[in-house]
């Protein structure tokens, strides 16, 4: 259960975020909706521990999140594309496994990108990649690293319907299993009974 | 664990030979500012202290240029937020990265080497010590260098000219370094070997924390 109460947070002398309080329950999916320049980055920023709010508090499970709670808890996937420009696909599914300290088989790791890509070449460089497929490759990492809580932010940002799609199972399926999702975006998703909280 | 930061390390290898290119670029450029200088002051009598002075300064400029390009590209806002959730402490990452910029950076040295003393008129029987000296005090400069980095990297602007504290760190490197003529010249002790060895490790424990608290607090 990740518990926010009161959070205020400010970027130089500009007030972003004010007084912000929501409670996130174990199982839950919560959209976070805005218009652009609202805080739904920062907000998710602040979940994660990579900022630190002027005011206020985020919990899990009743501790304050730190960086140790963060690391455990949290798979976080940005707006941002992480991985390597000059390394191939392979090479960069294998380094960011690496990081998050995940050993899969070959087998396991090939029927995700199946699941995800359809095909692929692991040997091409990932600026090769097209927009939506650099977003694919960060997204896999959903289905191969297990961690209680997913934090995403724009996921659907560059996805084609049937990609969408897909995400959306993933979740759906995360959700079965007790999981816990906090996701910015401005799409409407298409499963049942999911919280929406907007940011004004 | 243990697996996967071994992982890891082989990972970070295969960057490090990525990003060769850059050291390649660098130690041209030092190839071209070592004739200039040797062109330059071809009619005055140098000694030896004067070209391993021009040196050491140009190898602290090629460290810190291959630093700084090393952690805007490999720390980048999205990649951090990854190494800051990963199970591997910033600080491993940190370290593993400095040792791969280090190897890299003394590998290319190691080979232009014997043509750098060629061109600034240092004799070849140097070598071995010139080296032995360098790959020591080189791990201080790359560690000291990626605390400047992390500094200048950040977001905030003003944030960067702070890194400008980080440079009396050199000045006990220049200092020491030019004793290595009293090792040539004089025969003198191998302890000073030992001064390299201790700020080094000065460095190791504290650097990477350093770093890291700037790259949490500064660029995310």
């Amino acid at each position: 259960m990740i518990e926010i109460k009161n959070l205020s947070f400010a970027r130089g002398n500009s007030l972003i975020l004010r007084n912000v309080s929501l409670l996130i329950n174990s199982g839950d999916i919560m959209v976070i909706k805005g218009p652009n320049g609202k805080g739904k980055t920062t907000l998710l920023s602040n979940i994660v521990s990579f900022l630190e709010p002027i005011e206020g508090t985020v919990e899990y499970d009743g501790q304050k999140i730190d960086n140790e709670i963060a690391s455990r808890k949290f798979l976080y996937i940005g707006e941002n594309n992480f991985a390597f420009d000059n390394l191939s696909l392979k090479q960069n599914i294998d380094y960011w496994l690496s990081i998050n300290n995940v050993t899969f088989s070959k087998e396991i790791t090939k029927k995700s990108i199946q699941f995800l890509f359809d095909e692929l070449n692991l040997d091409k460089k990932y600026y090769q990649l097209s927009f939506g497929q650099k977003k694919k490759l960060q997204l896999l990492l959903l289905m191969l690293v297990t961690k209680e809580t997913w934090i995403l932010d724009d996921p659907f940002n560059g996805l084609d319907v049937e990609s969408i799609s897909k995400i959306l199972t993933l979740i759906s399926k995360k959700r079965e299993n007790n999981g816990t999702i906090v996701i910015a975006t401005h799409q409407d998703l298409t499963i049942p009974d999911y919280k929406t909280f907007f940011l004004r | 664990m243990i697996i996967n930061f071994f992982k890891l390390l082989i990972n970070e290898f295969y960057l490090m030979l990525k990003g060769s290119v850059l050291s390649v670029t660098l130690f041209s450029l030092l190839l071209i500012a070592s004739t200039i200088f040797s062109l330059a002051l071809r009619h005055t009598s140098l000694g030896l202290e004067i070209p391993l002075a021009f040196l050491w300064i140009i190898i602290f400029f090629i460290t810190i240029i291959k630093v700084e390009k090393v952690y805007q590209s490999d720390f980048s806002e999205a990649k951090l937020q990854q190494y800051i959730l990963s199970p591997f402490a910033l600080e491993i990452i940190i370290f593993l990265k400095n040792v791969m910029i280090y190897f890299n950076l003394m590998f290319f040295f190691i080979i232009f080497s014997p043509i750098i003393l060629i061109i600034l008129n240092i004799e070849l029987s140097y070598l071995l010590q010139i080296n032995a000296l360098l790959s020591l005090s080189l791990l201080s400069i790359v560690f000291i260098s990626s605390m400047t980095a992390s500094l200048t990297i950040s977001k905030n602007n003003k944030f960067s000219i702070t890194s400008v504290l980080t440079l009396p760190l050199f000045i006990p490197l220049l200092i020491f370094s030019m004793a290595i003529t009293e090792i040539i010249d004089f025969n003198g002790s191998n302890k000073i070997y030992l001064f390299f060895v201790a700020y080094f490790l000065l460095n190791l424990a504290f650097s990477p924390l350093l770093t890291s608290f700037a790259l949490r607090k500064l660029s995310v």
